[in-house]
């Protein structure tokens, strides 16, 4: 107790003292008796006096009686209105005593609300107002009544004790109240209906006492109960719980002056939590400032995560903080996570986020206390969310950007349940907030920078292109300048003209054939190659390609080995034969002279297999999959001396495509290649052709 | 047919010409033939034309033989590529036979 409610108790004690000694009846019943008996001795023996010497004497003997009987009742009677007397000043006494108390009660009174309405003027903490009104309160309270003071924190959206003193503090002490922990009757009548609540004796309100002790255990064996809530400008932000020890301990009259004080103290916390409101809401936005300062000097989408994210997690002190991305619920996936130490990791690209897809469904924030007693999540125990096991609390808040569905932020707590403040929730709310303005940004700066880097690929290999079409034109036309240049200048037979003019025209065909090719797969690529289809037999293709091929390479063998039940199909022959026409030529020129080159085909359930096997220097691994892209020819000293546009394989690839059909190869380097295509044997479906195409 | 080529253009000069098919055989020929001026293509099946260049100059007794290259490229690079390992000059491909002929001139005169 402090020394200032110390005093106070000592002051009421002094005037309760000196309250009480005008009001004793015995005491103006002696003094007016002692008052009489004196007045009259003194009026008798003065009386007396005057008689002897005015010589006067009365003889005794013949009128004594008479005269002591005349003075005995004049004695009486004036004893008498004494008496009456002292009556009548005994109650002139009481009542004026009695007004004296009153007002100084109410001088009391008014000292406390003054007093108190002067000490909480200035800008005070809640903790200072609630001291200072525990104390002024005290004063119009018994002395062992406990008092709770409790104001509405917005940050915690709870109720919070202030203040508490009294016999039964302790139990009142450090305790947050959600508006739920409160008992109902309290919460019903004071904190909805803003009306005070006055129990002045558990006996008489039995059944309204039982329901505040069962949700209110510290009153316990109290006798009287009282809640006043504290209105400001229409807003509660707060109530004051007294516990009396006696029944009529609290009455309404007694809770006058608690009221009155009351609403003096309201306007003060009032003020107080909006300095406090203004200040955490200051923070906040600092720290969201800074958060998008960051986002918007950054481009990169990885940094503004790692710097944002992180930050922000920090400051809510969770436990993990996952960015999910991903344009529909079930695609979501995690693109960066942060993990205060010693926390597991879930691993990026983990699909396992049930609470950021539960908020990317409803499209708003989660917020989930303790996972274990929330039934939206009561199916999440099954092996595919182990990794959500450790999870006990967790918000999560979805990210949209323009409209869309972008990810999810999702922030949770491995070591101990949580109540997420309506203040955490706009922390999220708002870097959820930035971050999709930085993430659309930084996305649209990654397509940016994607399209840029398209464009220089597309630049290079169109130089790439321009280098490889110039070298494998120049030497076409060499010949071509060469021959023609000779025939002009020089003196030849009819024969030798003839015979350069055959040299320019192959010349001609074989610069005429690498244009077509290139046209060609340009079409392929952009889906306005048609395909003339018929029905086709391969090995009649195959047969006849080997057959075009094999005068050109006469230190080549090619053996064949066709399978007769392949059958009728349905395809385009050129293009047919163009694809066994480029797989032989690349057999032959990647193979050394005498390497064997087999072509077989077989029946492999609904397809045709066609197989182009050489023994040629053969194609290092990761090249496997390249060869069949534009200019994807392998570079190296064994293949620089060959000639090749780098257009066969892509123009493979693209026709069977069309056909419905795939191709790969497989090679050792040094032993030889194995290509691989599969075409379907009956009609080709054209949605396949289609899809291909496009 | 660059071969075929070469072999009519310089059928109506003094000189006498030799072929191979790569690199290899280039060399062989070259110390049989130990010619005023070698012209050689890059890309060769065997050994190509810059190995052929680098063993001609790593042989003292044919080192001084000087060595044009037939390249379909012009691009810088590869030109000078064929400077480093020594070449006497440079034919782009396509040449006229004037050109070759004015190359072969300056050479064996020389």
């Amino acid at each position: 107790m402090s020394t200032r409610q110390a005093s106070q108790y000592d002051s009421r004690r002094r005037q309760e003292r000196m309250r009480k000694i005008p009001r004793s009846l015995r005491f103006y019943v002696a003094a007016s008796t002692l008052y009489a008996a004196t007045v009259f001795f003194a009026v008798q023996f003065i009386y007396t006096i005057e008689l002897a010497q005015s010589g006067i004497v009365i003889a005794r003997r013949d009128s004594g009686d008479i005269l002591s009987s005349i003075q005995i009742v004049s004695f009486i009677v004036w004893l008498g209105i004494s008496l009456i007397a002292a009556v009548i000043m005994h109650r002139l006494a009481t009542a004026l005593a009695g007004a004296r108390t009153a007002e100084a009660t109410k001088e009391q009174e008014l000292g406390s609300i003054f007093g108190l309405s002067a000490a909480i003027a200035g800008p005070h903490d809640l903790e200072q107002i609630g001291a200072y009104f525990a104390a002024a309160i005290r004063g119009a309270l018994a002395p062992d009544t406990t008092l709770a003071l409790i104001v509405y924190d917005d940050v915690l959206e709870a109720f919070r004790t202030i203040a508490t003193d009294g016999p039964r503090a302790g139990a009142l002490r450090e305790k947050n109240y959600s508006s739920i922990a409160l008992p109902s009757i309290v919460r019903t009548r004071v904190i909805d209906h803003r009306q005070p609540l006055v129990l002045a004796d558990n006996a008489a309100n039995a059944d309204a006492w039982r329901r505040v002790v069962q949700e209110l255990p510290a009153i316990g064996t109290a006798r009287s109960f009282a809640a006043l809530p504290l209105v400001s400008r229409e807003r509660l932000v707060g109530a004051l719980l007294l516990v009396g020890e006696r029944a009529d301990d609290l009455v309404p009259d007694k809770v006058q002056v608690p009221m009155i004080m009351g609403q003096y103290v309201a306007g003060s916390i009032h003020s107080a939590l909006a300095v406090k409101e203004a200040e955490a809401r200051a923070e906040r936005e600092a720290l969201v400032n800074r958060i998008a300062q960051r986002a918007r000097a950054s481009l990169d989408p990885e940094e503004i995560l790692r710097g944002t994210v992180e930050e922000l997690a920090k400051v809510l002190d969770v436990s993990r903080a996952l960015v999910c991305t991903g344009a529909a619920e079930e695609d979501l996936a995690i693109t960066y996570e942060w993990e205060a130490e010693g926390v597991p990791k879930i691993g990026l690209g983990a699909k396992q986020v049930p609470i950021a897809r539960l908020a990317a469904r409803l499209g708003r924030t989660i917020l989930v206390t303790d996972i274990r007693k929330d039934s939206r999540f009561s199916d999440l125990r099954g092996p595919e969310d182990q990794v959500q096991q450790d999870v006990i609390a967790a918000a999560a808040t979805p990210i949209r950007v323009g409209g869309q569905l972008a990810g999810a932020l999702s922030f949770s707590q491995v070591d101990r349940a949580r109540d997420w403040s309506a203040d955490d929730v706009r922390l999220i709310e708002s870097v959820g907030q930035e971050l999709r303005v930085a993430i659309s940004a930084a996305e649209a700066f990654g397509q940016q920078r994607m399209a840029v880097a398209e464009l220089e690929r597309l630049n290079r290999a169109k130089s790439d292109f321009v280098s490889i079409v110039s070298h494998e034109f120049r030497t076409p036309l060499t010949g071509i300048q060469g021959f023609s240049e000779m025939m002009k200048s020089e003196d030849l037979t009819l024969d030798e003209m003839r015979e350069y003019a055959g040299d320019i025209n192959k010349d001609a065909h074989r610069l005429n054939r690498m244009i077509t090719e290139m046209l060609d797969l340009d079409k392929m690529e952009s889906g306005r190659m048609q395909l003339h289809r018929e029905a086709v037999d391969l090995n009649t293709i195959v047969t006849e390609a080997v057959g075009h091929v094999r005068p050109n390479a006469p230190a080549h063998p090619v053996a064949l080995n066709l399978d007769p039940h392949i059958g009728e199909m349905t395809g385009d022959r050129d293009k047919l034969t163009q694809v066994i026409a480029n797989l032989l030529n690349n057999a032959v020129k990647y193979s050394p002279k005498g390497g064997e080159i087999v072509v077989s085909t077989r029946v492999e359930g609904s397809a045709a297999h066609l197989v182009v096997r050489d023994h040629g220097i053969g194609i290092p691994e990761e090249a496997l999959e390249s060869i069949f892209e534009r200019y994807g020819r392998v570079e190296s000293r064994a293949t620089r001396h060959i000639q090749g546009t780098g257009l066969g394989l892509p123009i493979v690839r693209q026709i069977v495509h069309l056909h419905g059909g795939t191709v790969w190869a497989e090679s050792t380097v040094g032993e030889g290649s194995v290509f691989h295509v599969t075409l379907p044997r009956g009609a080709a479906s054209r949605g396949s052709v289609a899809a291909a195409a496009s | 047919m660059i071969r075929k080529l070469v072999q009519t253009a310089m059928r109506s000069t003094s000189h006498e010409v030799g072929f191979a098919e790569n690199g290899k055989e280039g060399l062989a020929l070259i110390e049989r033939l130990r010619p005023d001026v070698v012209f050689t293509d890059v890309a060769m099946p065997e050994m190509d034309g810059f190995e052929m260049a680098d063993a001609i100059r790593a042989t003292p007794e044919l080192a001084h033989i000087p060595i044009v290259f037939m390249t379909a490229s012009v691009q810088r690079e590869q030109i000078e590529e064929c400077f480093r390992h020594g070449a006497a000059g440079h034919l782009a491909k396509p040449f006229s036979m004037t050109e070759l002929r004015a190359r072969v001139a300056q050479f064996s005169k020389s």
